[in-house]
């Protein structure tokens, strides 16, 4: 058997991870494609004809153009802000606390305080998942978009589903679109005209504003289009790069509001009798909020956040002679007096409910799959263009009732219609209660409709006395259907494929005990060699100690509070091994610095992880707290700003200076000492980048925007150079060397072939982090090595432990936390400037998962090699070795497979999409990427071939 | 929250000597220097609750100060009695070791509190001292005062932890037993309950107190258990 595997050479050694990466690869696509689900889009499309089919009234004849419903205005301008927060719009008096970032808009407070009855504002609740794409998509459809859109998000496919831009394409109104080009991807055909802008690079704050003013204000003198659409994307840009209290943010703010100014004047000055805007209603809105640090998309569970990333606003203004009130029932406003001291009132209303009350302002029918209800409030705006007749011996009041009475019952026909499609073409629709429960609510609306209210309205003698009670009635009945159906969509919209889920996880548990086969199975072949060690107790306490943390780690992803805070749990874990090393290096009185030089820097990365996790959750008592001795530290003092600055190159050149220690030792051979030059060229090329970039030492580079680009370009050069050189060079050489001098050569090379990219990606905490790495692992290396009693004992599960928890902290440290606003997509744009999906993606991935995966995993062969004498001949040393990778795949994995779990167990959870759910995409891309370096270092350390010089020496 | 043999850092001091020894002592009076130390915890809980009406969730700071005025005298005269080396040294100078003790268990253990997470804000100080004072209580002050400055035995009974002797099996089951108590009272600390007692140290200082009554038990059945063994090795 052992002469079997040695004549499979390498295969024999790598086979365990190609198999386990593709068991994992299997179970993650069974498990995504149950748990990540996809709403059927129905193909299905309202048109005008259908409306016959409804017990409603059609429109009167005479209204030409119309459609479903009485068209109230004729054109419409929406103004998209991205990222649009509440409290930018309502004024700071609605707030417990006033801040910098507030009233900034006022002129919609004006508005909305000195005329109340024809402007308003709203706050919007927006669905959950809260980016861009997913909200126009959900803004246009009236539906609720599933969370595996966000992954297409970069890529956004046209919106096939019946919508509210398609329905205006199909009625022959005329649409104009500024701004982000998202739109343009989501409706290809549908504009008029269209002046898109790039939307993906954030540092850009003004060109999609500039291009949208360029066009907006020519655009609104003009009459060949009946909807124009203006997407503003500054304050979201300005969100993501400076936070929302920054300069930048306000005066951005400041800039909307001179142009809301504008707008509103040019629209004013055109809607007299027979003007262009007569009849023109004014939208300016958020597709969705951002929290303090400008994140959106859905990470942090604190509640605040969630409100600050969902509650968005609308502000909706006519230009018509308003009507003189809303049937207060209706109203569910609050109102305050705002700085001026005047009444402003604001509403509260579902995003959902956009697509139809829009649609039914403008008369058009309303999207097939809108499970939206019209808004009262904001569909009384529109109400002054009805030309009341004087006939007719009701207030407008009623008259206004009557209307909307009707426009709600084509609604709930319309949502009645879309449920039955939905549940008869869905193979897992509503449960069959809910769909009794849902018809008989619509029964009863329908009944009160059919027998008294559709009466009392053909009979147009009735006093208003009479009907304004049947009225009201009517209207709360369809009020409770489209409330249940509203309700019971974003409960139930999810449908996981349990079966699939199942299997995914029953494989993901099968590759687990594949892989433990895979790490015991060597230890069985050599007891031989190793059985003096099999009896040794330190062994099997340090596995159940590794096993226990392990259980704790992955326990802990079980809950949503853990997750949050996985880094400091992380942490804890790690500090607890190191006192455990600790109490182990007392015992053996040696390598004592180490030990409390490792506890230290667990301390340290605590403080980091702290940080990274007061960034994510801007708005916590943590920056209160330290905001005080940090600030007092970090701003005032000008030498600690240069410092911020210095340190970081200083430790560049330490690290540098150290890889030339290294290649002056000599068993470097030709290809890597190149290699490791090539690395030293790079820190040197980065240093450069920093000063150039950076305006504190004065130096006044002319050609600043090339150096900006085209080193870090040379850097990413030199390191493709580098991974091509050392793979080639694999393929010539045979080892000369004995493989332990080998095995760390090769190490170092590649550990050192990768570090530029990712220090550079990583900015100025890169040097930092690397050098905080690469003392944890030398700790890690040397403390594994504390019982030397036997040198021939298998790898060591505990410094494997360690290893990948010291990973994970990394990951925490370097400022990232899993979830989508963790991401610091500034890195991918270092070296380019315009975006690119491939690039930047590959980009993004290495600052994500450098410091935690790739240099993990590439380092690991140090933890081997430190523990073999050079006389112990490569099979047994490469044993080890494939055992080790072996363990930490399978640490990985059973982390991953956790959070699998704890998605399945928590897929009805309010935070699933929030928190578990970026957390599963994370996780599981962690697990896949490790297994695919895993085996490409198997592929790249192990060597092919066998030596007889192991034979010689493997006698003992 | 857990910080063995952070000791080390401490002089490294005698070598193993051949020392006497520490005392034998009987299992009762085991049992009275174990009920002695659980009835002034109860008492100072009771001092806290009845006299200032407050307990370790309304007032963390002051209860733990209390709990370690009223152990300190307690712990400190109790075990200097069962020193090592009584001819060379006197009842008060072990005292006097035992309060030399207390600054610097004190200091170890919140070094290992803030290594795992503890906060280090302003705020938080006087609430990590009070908790430190009271671990030292319970893991180095009794050590101390028994064992004096001999490293050898130091190690052996902490990072070794092979007690030799009743007195031995006490200190180290009691320091094991509230270390790794107030370890797992750091659990429930990040969860979402939005309870008072999961700030720090409340949740700790439970785990801690839990810790070191379940060991104050354990010692008393471990130090008879031992007791019948050699006896039975005797036989």
């Amino acid at each position: 058997m052992e002469e079997q595997r040695r004549k499979s050479g390498r295969w024999g050694y790598i086979w365990p991870m190609w198999m386990t990466l593709l068991l994992h690869l299997l179970a993650i696509i069974l498990f995504t494609t149950g748990f990540l689900l996809t709403r059927t889009e129905l193909p299905y499309y309202s048109h005008c004809t259908d409306l016959s089919n409804s017990p409603c009234f059609p429109p009167s004849p005479n209204n030409n153009g119309s459609c479903w419903t009485k068209p109230s205005i004729n054109r419409l301008v929406i103004i998209v802000l991205d990222a649009l927060r509440f409290d930018f719009v309502a004024p700071s008096t609605f707030f417990a606390e006033s801040k910098p970032w507030m009233d900034k808009l006022h002129v919609l407070n004006n508005m909305s305080s000195s005329r109340p009855s024809s402007a308003r504002i709203f706050k919007a609740i927006a669905d959950p998942p809260t980016t861009s794409l997913q909200r126009l998509k959900g803004l246009t459809t009236g539906g609720l978009p599933t969370f595996v859109d966000v992954g297409n998000s970069f890529g956004a496919p046209a919106i096939v589903e019946d919508n509210f831009i398609n329905q205006l394409f199909q009625n022959g109104k005329k649409v104009v679109m500024m701004g982000d080009d998202t739109w343009t991807q989501l409706f290809p055909h549908h504009f008029e005209r269209s002046y898109p802008y790039p939307s993906f690079n954030v540092k850009d704050l003004d060109t999609v504003d500039n291009g949208c003013i360029d066009h907006l204000f020519p655009s609104l003198y003009e009459d060949d289009w009946d909807v124009l659409i203006a997407h503003f994307l500054g304050v979201d840009h300005a969100g993501h790069i400076f936070g929302v209290d920054s300069t930048p943010m306000i005066e951005k703010l400041e800039q909307y509001n001179n142009h809301l100014e504008r707008v509103i004047e040019v629209l004013e000055n055109q809607s007299g009798p027979g003007g262009l805007h007569e009849n023109t209603l004014l939208v300016v809105m958020g597709d969705h909020g951002q929290t303090l640090n400008g994140d959106h998309g859905g990470g942090s569970a604190e509640e605040v956040c969630v409100t600050n990333m969902v509650e968005t606003a609308i502000f909706a203004m006519s230009f018509q002679e308003p009507l003189s009130s809303v049937p207060p029932d209706f109203d569910s406003c609050t109102c305050q007096t705002d700085l001026d001291g005047k009444n402003v009132c604001i509403s509260s209303m579902q995003q959902l409910d956009f697509a139809v009350t829009m649609s039914a302002l403008l008369g058009i029918p309303f999207p097939y799959g809108s499970i939206g209800r019209i808004n009262p409030e904001l569909y009384a705006l529109g109400a002054g263009s009805w030309k009341f007749d004087a006939s007719q011996k009701l207030p407008e009041v009623d008259i206004w009732m009557k209307n909307y009475a009707n426009a709600l019952c084509i609604n709930t026909w319309q949502v009645k219609r879309y449920i039955d499609a939905y549940s008869a073409s869905s193979a897992v629709g509503f449960s069959h209660d809910d769909l009794s429960r849902i018809a008989s609510v619509y029964a009863q609306a329908e009944d009160h409709w059919l027998h008294s209210t559709k009466k009392l309205l053909l009979d147009r003698h009735n006093d208003s006395d009479v009907l304004v009670p049947e009225l009201k009635r009517q209207i709360d009945a369809y009020f409770k259907f489209l409330t249940t159906v509203a309700e019971l969509a974003r409960s139930k919209w999810t449908e996981f494929d349990l079966k699939m889920m199942g299997t995914g996880i029953g494989i993901m548990l099968i590759s687990l005990i594949f892989q433990l086969y895979a790490i015991l199975r060597p230890t069985k072949q050599h007891d031989v060699n190793l059985s003096s060690s099999s009896g040794n107790s330190s062994i099997i306490t340090s596995s159940i100690f590794t096993i226990f943390l392990l259980a704790i780690h992955s326990f802990s992803l079980l809950s949503n509070s853990y997750i949050l805070e996985e880094g400091k749990v992380v942490n804890f874990l790690l500090s607890t091994s190191g006192i455990v090393a600790l109490r182990q290096s007392v015992i053996k009185e040696k390598l004592l610095i180490e030990s409390i030089g490792f506890l230290l820097l667990s301390t340290l990365c605590r403080f980091a992880i702290e940080v990274g996790l007061s960034k994510q959750a801007a708005t916590s008592a943590f920056m209160k707290d330290y905001s005080s001795w940090i600030a007092n530290i970090a701003s005032d003092l000008l030498v600690w700003d240069y410092a911020s600055k210095v340190i970081p190159m200083l430790v560049l050149i330490l690290l540098a200076f150290w890889l030339y220690k290294a290649t002056r030792c000599g068993f470097f051979d030709w290809p890597r000492k190149y290699v490791i030059l090539g690395t030293i060229l790079s820190y040197m090329l980065i240093i450069v980048h920093w000063i150039t970039d950076s305006d504190g030492f004065g130096v006044a580079l002319t050609a600043e925007s090339i150096g900006r680009n085209y080193i870090p370009r040379i850097v990413y050069a030199i390191a493709l150079g580098q991974l091509f050189l050392l793979s080639f060079g694999q393929l010539f050489k045979r080892n000369c060397l004995d493989c332990k001098t080998n095995l760390v050569a090769k190490t170092t090379a590649m550990l050192s072939a990768w570090s530029p990219t990712v220090i550079l990606l990583s900015g100025k905490q890169g040097p930092m982090i690397a050098f905080a790495s690469i003392v944890g692992g030398y700790c890690i290396m040397r403390l594994d090595n504390i019982e030397e009693s036997n040198k021939n004992r298998p790898g060591r599960s505990f410094s494997i432990m360690q290893w990948s928890l010291f990973a994970t902290c990394l990951f925490f440290c370097s400022g990232h936390w899993c979830a989508f606003d963790g991401l610091r997509y500034g890195a991918a744009f270092i070296g380019f400037e315009e975006f690119s999906l491939v690039r930047q993606a590959i980009l993004l991935a290495i600052d994500t998962f450098g410091f935690s995966i790739i240099l993990p995993v590439f380092g690991l062969p140090f933890l081997v090699v430190t523990k073999y004498q050079n006389n112990l001949g490569k099979h047994l040393l490469f044993t080890q070795l494939s055992q080790m990778y072996t363990t930490y795949g399978l640490i990985t994995a059973v982390i991953s497979t956790f959070t699998i779990l704890c998605v399945t167990i928590h897929r009805r959870h309010l935070m699933v999409w929030g928190l578990f759910a970026p957390k599963f995409v994370f996780d599981v891309f962690q697990l896949i990427l490790t297994d695919i370096l895993i085996c490409l270092a198997s592929i790249y350390y192990f060597d092919q071939g066998d030596d007889d010089l192991e034979l010689k020496s493997s006698d003992c | 929250m857990d910080r063995r043999k952070k000791d080390s850092e401490k002089t490294p001091a005698s070598k193993a000597s051949v020392v006497e020894a520490s005392p034998a002592i009987s299992a009762s009076e085991v049992f009275t220097v174990n009920l002695l130390c659980g009835v002034g915890l109860a008492l100072s809980l009771w001092v806290a609750n009845t006299i200032y009406s407050i307990n370790l969730v309304t007032d963390p700071s002051l209860t733990l100060f209390i709990i370690s005025i009223i152990e300190l005298p307690i712990v400190i005269l109790l075990y200097g009695r069962y020193r090592q080396n009584r001819q060379r040294c006197s009842y008060l100078r072990a005292v006097g070791r035992g309060i030399l003790g207390v600054p610097i268990g004190a200091l170890l253990n919140s070094l290992g509190a803030i290594a795992l997470g503890a906060p280090v804000t302003f705020q938080h100080l006087a609430k990590t001292l009070n908790w430190s004072l009271m671990m030292s209580l319970f893991t180095i002050v009794p050590a101390s005062c028994v064992l004096g400055s001999s490293w050898a035995d130091w190690k052996r009974i902490f990072a070794q932890t092979k007690p030799n002797g009743s007195i031995e099996y006490l200190i180290c089951l009691q320091a094991y037993g509230a270390v790794i108590g107030g370890w797992f009272g750091a659990w429930p600390m990040p969860l979402d309950w939005e309870r008072p007692w999961q700030e720090w140290p409340i949740s700790v200082s439970y785990g801690t107190l839990s810790g070191y009554l379940v060991a104050l038990v354990a010692s008393l059945g471990f130090v008879l258990a031992h007791r019948r063994l050699q006896h039975v090795k005797k036989d």
